[in-house]
């Protein structure tokens, strides 16, 4: 009878534990990778550096780099997204509004959310999913139809859905929240379909809208008068989507988020102006969603060049000069470094080839060159459309001042005609053809305090790998499916496995039982790798 | 923006249209609306503008504005691959479900629509040539079994180190198939591309790529053997300029000759 007594109280105690400790806090996504065994955001941190601190793995034994388990999302798509890593257990979306939490020690399905794609979503690219975002014990995932959801950790249960905006109407969701204090910040896609594109902020607890930043500047907005010419109402449908997940400076407390290509895509007649504030970085403020400061990017934006790539912040000292500065490679071919306290532009430099600028200018704009606008017989303009680099995350490394990015140089033919716009139909304005000739890809690395290459690797096929590096000394990066390991001081190419299936996504990396992982999504499958345990145990 | 009333009428007259032109080998299905299997607009020359119009604003952002792939994959080589009207306009009524290729409203994309904008695509370089060319094509099979089915492929007969040319009658114009044979053809399909591997003991081996990667590279090799090899153990990957296709110029093949042979691949349109 004492015995049962003592149980039951034992088993109450666990169990009021369980339910009063929240798994993650803020200050747990504050700490970043400090706690090792963990991933909680995005791209590792708020600075978006996916550079881990780990050395277990070096670049003098990454060669027994080996697949420890493999798991298999039997979902066919494009595996976009950075998964979680959380005591033991890991948590990665998949294409088709699909999500698993997964032991992170055999790779085995612990539970399974699906949610059921509505007939009628658009979405341009890829029915694609970036990832969650957590705090205390729930995820946060944006969905096809635009919604943003609350999910348990614990069981995959909806804990509350919020309409971010009509489906039926160009919108979508992919892109994996950011978490900051008690607010879940969330993106949208949808700007190949004339939406008006904007940053959400929503109450972790219930699901509220707290805030709406608009990246299409409104008749109440100082930008609106970017948006000139025929169509009075082009900034209601102008573009400008969120996709990608953007960055947090807790100090300034500072929401950093890239905005997409304004609308439609290369027909910019009737919306004459620089477009504000699409093509940009936005500087948020993270409680209340306004405005601080605003870099563009691509002014007047008719070649797709979505800047919804990941802003990296870091520390540096430029000229003598310690900075707070966020760190930009674009789609327009450009790597911008900007003071992120204000947003002024210390350094811009091509890291590809480019035909449509060669120089940024002390004001900050492109030093636009003749001939590069999209036309109706068709212009040959590099980079293409799909640009110098793309939503794929680049990884920094702050002991070497060096930016690792997925990299292409290319060209295309663009092409431009009138496009009227009708909700929920393409409003594109035009189309590019592809240039084989001339085509090359690379993981590059760029020293940030000067825009100079220091090394690159030829990859034999476009990549939209993202890349993960770390304190060792190790870069991991790949292309045409092979995942691969480079010395991140010289480049050279460490090891290699052939995964089968393009890389949409990059690496993560943590440890569990004392070894290092790295686990990668490809295709349908996610594959943790690490040391033979031997190996692992001499570290 | 289009009234309702005047898109319903609009798909009414195609429907109208599309039955009428069907005429009556393809009965309607009790209580489905008459479609036809083979495109009625085929070759038409208004539908081909008017669907060059349609394919640049719904289709060309994908399928790039010459209809040779971009985000979306290359759509002149359809018919060539063993593709009929009926399915492409299925594929395009439907989507492709789990794809970026959505379906396309009827309110919005009436069956006439879509007609026009195969028309329109079959119409861009691989489409069929209006009448049969001039040549004798018994005399032109006899060429082919000749010269090349070594290398090409016919029904299952013939090698593979070149394309199957089963259905290049309705995939290719007369034109362009005269260029291949006489050697002008600048473009070579993509896994048979000329490559030679150098060995490390300097063995030369020439075919035509298959697949590549960073570390490796597949190919079929003269011998039409398919074959791999680790990049680590190859001294050099030259990429040559010349297709393993040896050029028939008029010393080879005379200009009859040709004809009879361009009057058998007329013939080729797959079973």
């Amino acid at each position: 009878m004492r015995l049962t007594v003592a149980f039951v109280l034992g088993a109450t105690a666990t169990l009021f534990a369980q339910q009063t400790a929240p798994q993650v806090t803020f200050q747990d996504l504050r700490n970043g990778l400090d706690d090792p065994t963990r991933w909680l955001t995005y791209a590792g941190n708020y600075a978006s550096q996916r550079h881990s601190p780990l050395t277990q793995i070096t670049p003098q034994n990454v060669n027994r780099l080996t697949a420890q388990w493999v798991f298999q999302t039997d979902t066919p798509g494009k595996f976009e997204a950075a998964p979680l890593a959380l005591d033991g257990v890991i948590y990665v979306t998949g294409p088709e509004d699909t999500g698993w939490a997964i032991d992170a020690r055999s790779g085995r399905q612990i539970w399974r959310y699906r949610r059921d794609v509505v007939s009628g979503v658009i979405a341009c690219c890829g029915r694609v999913n970036r990832g969650f975002g957590i705090l205390g014990d729930r995820l946060f995932k944006t969905t096809l139809d635009a919604h943003v959801v609350a999910i348990s950790t614990k069981s995959g249960a909806i804990l509350w859905d919020a309409v971010m905006e009509n489906y039926k109407n160009g919108y979508s969701g992919t892109t994996a929240p950011l978490v900051v204090k008690d607010k879940v910040i969330a993106g949208m896609a949808g700007a190949e379909y004339g939406v008006r594109g904007f940053v959400d902020a929503y109450e972790a607890q219930s699901g509220k809208r707290v805030w709406r930043f608009y990246t299409t500047a409104g008749p109440d907005d100082p930008g609106h008068r970017t948006w000139r010419g025929l169509d009075a109402k082009a900034w209601e449908h102008g573009g400008g989507s969120t996709w990608t997940t953007g960055s947090y400076d807790p100090e300034l407390n500072l929401v950093y988020w890239g905005t997409g290509n304004a609308g439609p895509d290369y027909y910019g007649n009737e919306r004459e102006g620089d477009n504000l504030y699409t093509a940009s970085i936005v500087a948020l403020d993270a409680d209340t969603g306004k405005l601080r400061w605003h870099y563009q990017f691509t002014p007047h934006d008719v070649w797709d060049w979505d800047s919804t790539q990941v802003p990296v912040l870091g520390d540096l000292t430029l000229a003598g000069q310690p900075r707070k500065v966020v760190m930009f490679a674009n789609r327009n071919g450009f790597f911008y470094v900007l003071d992120r306290a204000t947003g002024q532009l210390l350094r811009a430099t091509p890291f590809i080839t480019t035909s449509w600028a060669k120089t940024i200018g002390a004001d900050g704009r492109p030093q636009l060159l003749p001939g590069n606008m999209p036309s109706e017989v068709g212009t040959r303009i590099c980079p293409d459309q799909s640009g110098g680099t793309n939503w794929m995350s680049p990884s920094f490394d702050p002991s070497l001042n060096l930016l690792f990015v997925t990299a292409r140089d290319s060209c295309g033919v663009f092409y431009t005609w009138k496009d009227d716009y009708e909700p929920g139909l393409a409003y594109r304005g035009g189309a590019v053809q592809r240039i084989t000739e001339g085509h090359h890809a690379a993981l590059r690395a760029i020293d940030v305090t000067t825009g100079a290459r220091r090394w690159e690797f030829p990859y034999a096929a476009q990549s939209w790998a993202g890349v993960l590096s770390t304190a060792s000394g190790l870069v991991f990066a790949g292309s045409s499916g092979n995942f691969m390991a480079f010395d991140s001081r010289t480049g050279k190419n460490l090891w290699h496995y052939q995964t089968g299936s393009p890389l949409y996504a990059g690496a993560i990396t943590y440890m569990l039982d004392g070894r290092q992982y790295v686990l990668l999504p490809s295709g349908t499958t996610l594959t943790a790798f690490a040391l033979p345990e031997s190996t692992a145990e001499r570290q | 923006m289009r009234s309702v009333a005047a898109v319903a009428t609009l798909v009414l007259l195609s429907e109208l249209l599309v039955g009428a032109r069907a005429g009556g080998q393809n009965p309607p299905a009790a209580g489905a609306a008459a479609r036809p299997t083979m495109n009625p607009l085929e070759g038409n020359r208004d539908a081909i503008q008017n669907g060059g119009a349609m394919f640049r604003n719904r289709c060309a952002g994908c399928h790039g504005p010459d209809a040779r792939g971009y985000l979306g994959p290359d759509l002149t080589g359809l018919w060539a691959s063993g593709w009929t009207d009926d399915r492409i306009f299925t594929v395009v009524r439907r989507g492709v479900p789990g794809t970026e290729m959505p379906a396309a409203d009827p309110l919005r994309a009436p069956d006439r629509d879509i007609w026009q904008i195969l028309a329109y695509v079959r119409s861009l370089g691989g489409g069929v040539p209006v009448a049969p060319p001039a040549g004798n094509a018994q005399n032109g099979e006899r060429l082919f079994r000749t010269n090349c089915s070594t290398c090409h492929m016919v029904g299952a007969q013939g090698g593979q180190l070149g394309p199957d040319l089963s259905r290049i009658g309705s995939g290719r114009t007369r034109t362009a198939l005269a260029k291949k044979v006489r050697g002008d053809a600048a473009y070579t399909r993509p896994g048979y591309e000329p490559v030679t591997l150098v060995t490390r003991d300097g063995q030369r081996i020439r075919g035509v790529r298959k697949n590549e990667d960073e570390f490796s590279i597949q190919i079929m090799d003269m011998r039409q053997r398919l074959q791999g090899y680790l990049k680590a153990n190859l001294a050099d990957i030259v990429d040559e300029q010349q297709s393993v296709m040896p050029a028939f110029g008029a010393d080879r093949l005379s200009d009859g000759d040709l004809d009879d042979l361009l009057a058998y691949l007329h013939t080729l349109r797959g079973s």
